[in-house]
């Protein structure tokens, strides 16, 4: 079916892009494996401060593997009229953007489990208590980061612009996340609910019960408002998408 | 049924009438050239035949669908070659192929598109590195890839040597042989007269001339001119002429036919036409016609400026 053929398009493109791969994939790779892996050698609550951070980490990979790399992807290819030449052929719209999404949440995903065994193995973390919890968010946030990417193309004139216009939300979602370790707690706390709301946010907490002591009772109820946020961020990424996204460079 | 009809479309970017009220009508089988200078309106015309582009006024049905509406459908049975169009530079062009062909159902095998194209000798070739021509003929290899009924091509041979034309245009006449419509849009005249059956010339959005090219040509601006025999005043010619110097000059539509009729009237007299000349029309001819007509147009009016 032609949704495959796009979706194995845009993987191979994907691992063939040596430009990117060093914001898809090696500096979230990196982050995700080597600070928790720091965390658990420096401090002396070593395995916790390195789980914490751990989970707090997959915040970047979401914002660099899923959102800044299709943004960047698609921009270029729509500069390069490789989305009107795609557009010439039997496709349809939804089956190329489908295809991009997928593919970009596939790797994802694959970026966000090798961080997860890594840390296990590198830093002592244990695997997540509720591994289905772990990968319905994992997927589902990688999803929800991807569409979200496809939307933003549209707020960006040419593809230059792609990763500055981008790589704010890279840090934005580590801060708020905890990534960068516990600067939140430092910022005013009228700003902690929007922080809260970001979907990055929304899979890092779901991730974090899903690491910690519960029961399939309480992993459901933590996952409540998380799914609801990532919910509304698909709407309005879909919504977007409808309304403003270009498949050529404006002419003029 | 036509392959392809367009009835009173239009577009304009902003201020800029792109195309303005054309219809025409393209026979299955038959090939249609678009001609004109940049910015007449042609590769509008055909993003708006395909489908890339809404029409602000107007229909357009390919095969009987709207090319927009019917997207999915009409883009089963129709080639596309774009004038403006990228390629993923790091694949090479048998890799492009292979990957169109998982976009294509019932596609041709890889190899045969690139026969077809020219393109055997450059399968293992990157993209980035084939030269403007060979880039031309990739993208005729992928418009073929799903043995379509109808073709458009945007310039087809734009940046290739006349050899490379020619074999294109041997693609051209074959498949039109075998019943695919092709509508084409170029720049060079020897290519339309080449292919076309029927044609249409545009200039600032609005088809100036169109029809048969046979007809066409002839109706405008076929010929006969010889030296007026000094005895014979031109009102007793049997067909029109303007005389200039001692040049008689008749404008006909069958020049040939136009001729005879001459030749007859003067061995009835005993006359000879001296230095008579039968001139079949060509499409530069009328080019020439029509640019020149638009120049003096221009002149009276303020200069709009062009686009692609």
């Amino acid at each position: 079916m032609s949704l495959t053929a796009t979706y194995k398009l845009s993987a191979r493109l994907f691992w063939r892009d040596k430009g990117m791969l060093p914001a898809s994939v090696i500096t979230p790779l990196g982050l995700a494996i080597g600070m928790p892996t720091l965390m658990r050698n420096v401090t002396a609550g070593g395995v916790t401060a390195a789980a914490q951070m751990f989970v707090g980490t997959l915040a970047l990979i979401l914002s660099g593997t899923a959102f800044l790399n299709i943004t960047v992807a698609l921009t270029m290819r729509r500069d390069q009229l490789l989305l009107k030449r795609l557009r010439a052929t039997r496709l349809t719209d939804r089956q190329i953007l489908l295809g991009e999404v997928a593919s970009t949440a596939t790797q994802t995903v694959i970026v966000m489990v090798i961080s997860a065994v890594a840390v296990h193995l590198l830093a002592d973390v244990p695997l997540p208590r509720d591994p289905v919890l772990f990968a319905v968010f994992a997927v589902a946030g990688a999803a929800v980061m991807a569409t979200l990417g496809v939307a933003w193309t549209a707020a960006i004139p040419r593809g230059e612009l792609a990763a500055p216009m981008t790589l704010p939300f890279f840090f934005l979602a580590g801060l708020a996340s905890g990534a960068m370790g516990p600067i939140v707690d430092l910022l005013p706390s009228w700003l902690h609910p929007f922080f809260a709301a970001l979907p990055t946010s929304a899979v890092v907490d779901v991730v974090r019960a899903s690491y910690g002591p519960g029961t399939l009772g309480s992993d459901l109820a933590a996952a409540a408002v998380p799914a609801l946020v990532l919910a509304v961020w698909a709407g309005v990424a879909l919504l977007s998408i409808r309304r403003w996204f270009r498949w050529e460079t404006r002419k003029s | 049924m036509a392959a392809i009809q367009v009835n009173h479309l239009s577009k304009s970017y902003g201020s800029f009438q792109a195309v303005d009220d054309i219809s025409f009508e393209v026979e299955a089988g038959a090939v249609f050239a678009l001609l004109g200078r940049n910015g007449a309106g042609k590769t509008t015309t055909i993003e708006l035949l395909t489908g890339f582009r809404r029409p602000d006024a107007g229909t357009v049905r390919v095969l009987g669908l709207d090319p927009i509406r019917d997207r999915a459908q009409v883009r089963g049975n129709v080639g596309i070659m774009l004038q403006e169009a990228g390629f993923f530079p790091d694949l090479t062009a048998g890799q492009t192929v292979e990957i169109w062909r998982d976009f294509t159902p019932a596609a041709r095998p890889a190899s045969e598109a690139l026969e077809l194209a020219g393109l055997t000798a450059k399968a293992k070739t990157k993209v980035r590195q084939l030269s403007g021509g060979e880039k031309r003929r990739l993208d005729l290899a992928l418009a073929l890839l799903g043995r379509p009924d109808v073709l458009f091509l945007d310039e087809p041979t734009t940046g290739m040597d006349p050899e490379a034309r020619r074999d294109v245009w041997e693609v051209v006449r074959d498949l039109a042989a075998r019943g695919t419509t092709v509508l084409l849009t170029t720049h060079y005249l020897e290519e339309a007269q080449q292919l076309a059956t029927n044609l249409a010339i545009m200039d600032r959005g609005e088809i100036v001339v169109g029809g048969d090219m046979a007809e066409t040509l002839a109706a405008r601006v076929g010929r006969v001119s010889f030296e007026l025999p000094s005895v014979v005043q031109p009102g007793e010619l049997p067909l029109p002429a303007t005389v200039r110097g001692k040049v008689a000059v008749v404008q006909a539509a069958d020049p040939d036919l136009a001729a005879q009729t001459l030749l007859s009237w003067a061995s009835e007299r005993g006359l000879r036409l001296r230095g008579l000349e039968v001139r079949t029309a060509s499409l530069e001819d009328l080019f020439l016609e029509l640019a020149h007509n638009g120049e003096t147009a221009q002149n009276s009016t303020t200069t709009r400026d062009a686009r692609a």
